[in-house]
């Protein structure tokens, strides 16, 4: 583990990361730098390669060319360097993908006992004090499967601190909710924001954008087109693609 | 709805009739409403009932289905063959599937009670042997201690195998198959030290091994193998007609009655006139249905030299002489 | 009756007096067909002057029976014929089904393997062996293959064992006479292990720590065997080797040539089946759950035993109960090959009898048996791990 970077440099740095599907160029040159703390939000049409993005942050997808820099590990083909960030770097998907043979408090203590290797009950406590913190201690018990969506998205949250990450990665998890239970996810990672945690969400959720938002980015055709504050990014746009995108996304 | 209800009910109660009609009763009268005689043979012992390449059967027990059919149909051709495995002949013969069976079939106690078989005179006394390959350096059944030996199921054989070795304190080691055709490639293949069946199965079945001179067929029989063919319990005139036909082979050769002079031969004697003349009809059949046997097959002798002869099994000396010359085989009278 | 009043609904268009008639049909039909069954199997019987009984059983069985498993005599009855089958069947399938559950699972993930060699090859066999009946492909091994191996006499030989067309010939341990001093001190170890393993539980469970308190009393278990060995004497155990003898191998065990042609052509054949169901339970699990459980920080090989397998059993035990329940059946076709499982023997058992009909109710509820207990465990076992429903 290469520790060569400092950290002042950013808790994430991506310089010039291009990643190919076959012949489909989905990043072309990304380069950012995020600082400890940070909460980013990316936005951009769909096919954009925002997922494709912050999934290579965690080695869910692999980038061809260019650099990523994970609290100061550098994520190359070492599987050693890819554990280390993976165990530090927490992650939030669409579909939840809460694991359905197991409990509420199964999911959340899985990766505490067999990664960090943490005693049960040391797990547990920690468990019931992250359902807690999402609001739904009483769901301990239950198996996703019976469970709202809602209340899935936010055992998937807290199975994803459980490992006490650094950063935490949001691939939309709020698409697949209905209305009602969008607002009880939204403010759990509004709390979690407030506690400094790093954060980059993927999101069309333009409200918790301009409230929660340290910076706004936005991608198209696999390129970052624009990076700006959510108050220059609503009401000052630098570029005409990111104007045409507001007017269709804000009714 | 009552209507439906009423027809189904009569359905229902003529099922049992329509059933058991199937099967038993006479036989005679199916044969002959039917125009074929449905034979069971084993199909793959040359000599006895082998499967030509143009789909039609030969041999010695191929000769004994066209005979009765000419007794009984007046055309010795119209015969559908049926090969069976040992296993399967007794089922399918109480099944009514076929009318006959004859396939180098051993007549036993059992058979005739248990299994609910008539036996028919035998028209091969046999016995059972052993097959080894010629350097194996085998020369007598003793010789056998330890051996694998391949043999059919549902045969006499197996049981005589089991017995004899028990009786002699000898151990062996059976492998046992359903075929003809499987026990003798498992044997060709060297799976077993020795084959064991009827001695003439043996001879029938060494013509088709690879290189016949290479194997010897041991000297010793270990039992008594009559065959002869078979009918179901139930049926009286039909195991008389099979019986006596076999018997009308017999006489045939006892008075030189062939099937190329069984057209002019001198009547004069009562017995013969009553042979070749009304005495069928005692069975149900036309006058004349024996010498039209005759005619399809010919008598005894003629069938074994055309059959069983090229296999060089020797008939003279032997039990399958007639009495006339020694041997075991005798018609009654036909009077 | 429809003009009593006008509420009244005729029987015929009434729902619920309709379906006891149904109920009521049904069973009449039923009872009419098993009696024109019986009915005709007794004329059928009266017919041929035979008799319907299991008396039978008692008598002499007068054949032999090769030893694969248990001893049989010319002289033991038709019954102990019965029960050497069935015990010769329950050792094929049980075999059997470990064996190809072991070769399904391996190329069941070597189809889905991304060498394209290595899912090539498991996606040929897959295709070849599924795709050929299983008679065919029993007889090709058996007349084609194993029946086809060298001479007993020019056997080949691999560390102790001899394969030959005669069989599998293998050394073995046979029990000494000092075996059953050995036995006791067995019995001990095994206690001390068993105490090993719940005091290794305890303490993984006090430490709250996962782990295999089994292996901490498995080892126990085979230090203390080697180390009673030494104490007994002279060895408890006796290794046997095969030695030839006149026609073949002495002294060791054997696995017949038709026992081997057998397990190995039902194994290849379930074995692509299996695999078959192995791929679509793996596929079955969602992307999404390997990615929940990398991102997580789990290791490979901890994916697949926590989060894959786990759902992926699901989906397989239902139709793998089916397929060992195949296997088992299957075994019958034994009787192509020689091997004398307990179809062969009730054929036979009918040839010599003529009680066809009292010994296929026997060898029914043989097959019965057995599919029934299969069925139980794999159901039990499917209770175990059945996912919560929604
Ligand atoms: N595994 C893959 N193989 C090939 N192409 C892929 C793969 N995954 C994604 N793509 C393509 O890459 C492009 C970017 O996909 P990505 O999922 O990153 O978009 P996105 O910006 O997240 O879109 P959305 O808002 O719809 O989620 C899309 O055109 C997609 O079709
Ligand atoms: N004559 C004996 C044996 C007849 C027999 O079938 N023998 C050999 C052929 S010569 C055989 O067919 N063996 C294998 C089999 O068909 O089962 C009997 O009636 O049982
Ligand atoms: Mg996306």
């Amino acid at each position: 583990m290469a520790k060569a970077e400092k950290s002042d440099e950013g808790i994430i740095v991506c310089r010039e990361v291009n990643k190919w599907f076959g012949d489909f160029h989905v990043l072309r040159g990304i380069s950012v730098t995020v600082q400890k703390g940070e909460v980013i939000v990316i936005c951009g049409p769909s096919g954009s390669g925002k997922s494709t993005f912050i999934r290579t942050i965690n080695r869910l997808e692999e980038h061809q060319k260019g650099d990523i820099i994970v609290d100061g590990i550098e994520l190359s083909n070492d599987l050693r360097n890819i554990d280390a960030i993976r165990s530090e770097v927490g992650m939030v998907f669409q579909q939840f993908n809460l694991f359905p043979h197991l409990t509420v408090k199964d999911n959340v203590t899985l990766a505490p006992i067999w990664v960090r290797k943490q005693r049960k009950s040391e797990a547990e406590a920690l468990a019931m004090q992250l359902l807690e913190r999402v609001g739904i201690p009483e769901q301990a018990e239950k198996y996703p499967g019976q469970l709202s969506g809602g209340q899935q998205q936010r055992v998937a949250i807290a199975r994803a601190l459980a490992m006490q990450p650094k950063i935490m990665l949001f691939d939309e998890p709020t698409s697949a909710l209905d209305p009602e239970m969008i607002k009880e996810v939204l403010d759990v990672m509004k709390e979690l924001a407030e506690t400094g945690m790093t954060m980059l969400v993927v999101t069309h959720e333009m409200g918790f954008a301009r409230e929660v938002a340290d910076r706004i980015i936005f991608f198209d055709y696999g390129q970052l087109v624009e990076e700006n504050t959510p108050e220059n990014f609503f009401n000052n746009p630098e570029h005409d693609r990111t104007k045409l995108f507001l007017s269709q996304i804000l009714h | 709805m009552k209507r439906i209800l009423i027809v189904a009910f009569a359905v229902l109660l003529m099922v049992p009739g329509l059933l058991s009609s199937a099967q038993g009763g006479d036989t005679l009268a199916a044969v002959q409403a039917r125009g074929v005689l449905n034979c069971g043979v084993n199909g793959q012992l040359p000599g006895f009932s082998g499967l030509e390449s143009d789909g039609s059967f030969t041999g010695f027990d191929v000769d004994y289905c066209h005979a009765v059919a000419a007794a009984v149909l007046g055309d010795g051709d119209a015969v559908e063959f049926f090969p069976l495995t040992a296993p399967q002949r007794f089922d399918v013969l109480a099944s009514g599937e076929i009318d006959l069976l004859i396939r180098n079939t051993t007549y036993t106690v059992s058979r005739d009670t248990d299994l609910g078989n008539n036996f028919a005179p035998p028209t091969f006394y046999d016995g059972q042997g052993f097959m080894v390959r010629a350097d194996s350096g085998i020369g007598s059944v003793a010789d056998l201690d330890g051996a694998s030996i391949c043999v059919g199921t549902g045969t006499t054989t197996e049981l005589n195998l089991a017995d004899t070795f028990a009786a002699r304190g000898i151990n062996f080691e059976p492998v046992v198959f359903e075929t003809t055709d499987e026990t003798f490639a498992a044997y060709d293949a060297g799976r077993c030290d020795a084959v064991t069946t009827d001695l003439s199965g043996l001879a029938s079945r060494r013509t088709t091994l690879g290189n016949p001179s290479d194997h010897n067929i041991l000297s010793e029989a270990i039992s008594k193998e009559p065959l002869g063919p078979v009918v179901r319990h139930g049926d009286d005139n039909w195991y008389d007609i099979v019986k006596w036909t076999v018997y009308a082979t017999f006489f045939a050769e006892e008075a030189g009655i062939t099937s190329g002079n069984v057209g002019s031969f001198d009547r004069s004697d009562p017995e013969v006139d009553r042979f070749l003349g009304e005495i069928s009809t005692k069975f149900g059949l036309d006058a004349g249905a024996f010498a039209a046997a005759i005619g399809a097959v010919g008598n005894y002798g003629e069938i074994y030299d055309r059959n069983v002869g090229p296999l060089g099994i020797a008939r003279e000396g032997g039990l399958n002489a007639s009495f006339q010359n020694g041997g075991l085989l005798y018609a009654p009278p036909f009077r | 009756m429809a003009e009593k009043s006008k509420t009244s609904i005729p029987f015929w268009r009434d729902i619920r007096k309709l379906n006891v008639l149904i109920q009521i049909v049904f069973v009449i039909l039923v009872i009419i067909a098993g009696f024109v069954l019986v009915n005709n199997m007794q004329t059928s019987l009266d017919q041929l002057g035979k008799t319907f009984g299991f008396e039978f059983f008692q008598d002499q069985s007068s054949f032999a029976i090769p030893p694969e498993s248990l001893e049989f005599d010319r002289t033991d009855p038709y019954w102990y014929a019965i029960v050497v089958g069935l015990v010769n069947t329950v050792k094929v399938a049980l075999i059997g089904i470990i064996l190809a559950t072991i070769l399904g699972t391996f190329m069941g993930i070597a189809r889905l393997s991304s060498n394209w060699l290595i899912s090539k090859i498991a996606e040929i066999y897959v295709e070849i062996i599924r795709n050929i009946p299983l008679l065919v492909q029993l007889i090709f091994w058996y007349f084609a293959v194993f029946v086809n191996l060298p001479d007993a006499r020019f056997s080949i030989e691999f560390f102790g064992v001899f394969l030959s067309n005669r069989g599998l010939f293998l050394p073995w341990a046979f029990p000494s006479e000092t075996f059953s001093i050995w036995a006791i001190y067995l019995g001990v170890a095994l206690i001390i292990a068993i105490i090993a393993y719940i005091y290794r539980r305890n303490q993984l469970k006090r430490a709250e720590r996962p782990g295999f308190p089994g292996f901490t009393a498995m080892g126990v278990f085979m230090v203390l065997a080697a180390m009673t060995w030494f104490f007994t004497g002279p060895a408890p155990l006796n290794l046997e080797f095969p030695v030839f003898g006149r026609f073949n191998f002495d002294g060791g065990i054997v696995l017949s040539t038709e026992f081997s042609a057998l397990l190995f052509g039902l194994v290849i054949y379930t074995g692509a089946f299996i695999s078959e169901l192995v791929r679509a339970g793996i596929q079955a699990v969602a992307k999404g759950q390997v990615e929940a459980a990398k991102a997580l920080g789990l290791k490979g090989s901890k994916v697949l035993q926590l989060v894959v397998l786990p759902q992926a059993l699901r989906v397989i035990v239902p139709p793998l109960t089916s397929q060992y329940l195949n296997l088992t059946k299957n075994s019958s076709l034994a009787v192509a090959i020689g091997y004398f499982d307990v179809t062969r023997v009730a054929n036979t058992t009918i040839n010599q009898t003529g009680h066809g009909l009292e010994v296929i109710i026997i060898l029914m509820a043989c097959y019965l048996t057995l599919s029934l207990l299969i069925s139980m465990v794999m159901n039990a076992y499917n209770r175990r791990i059945k996912l919560v429903e929604r």
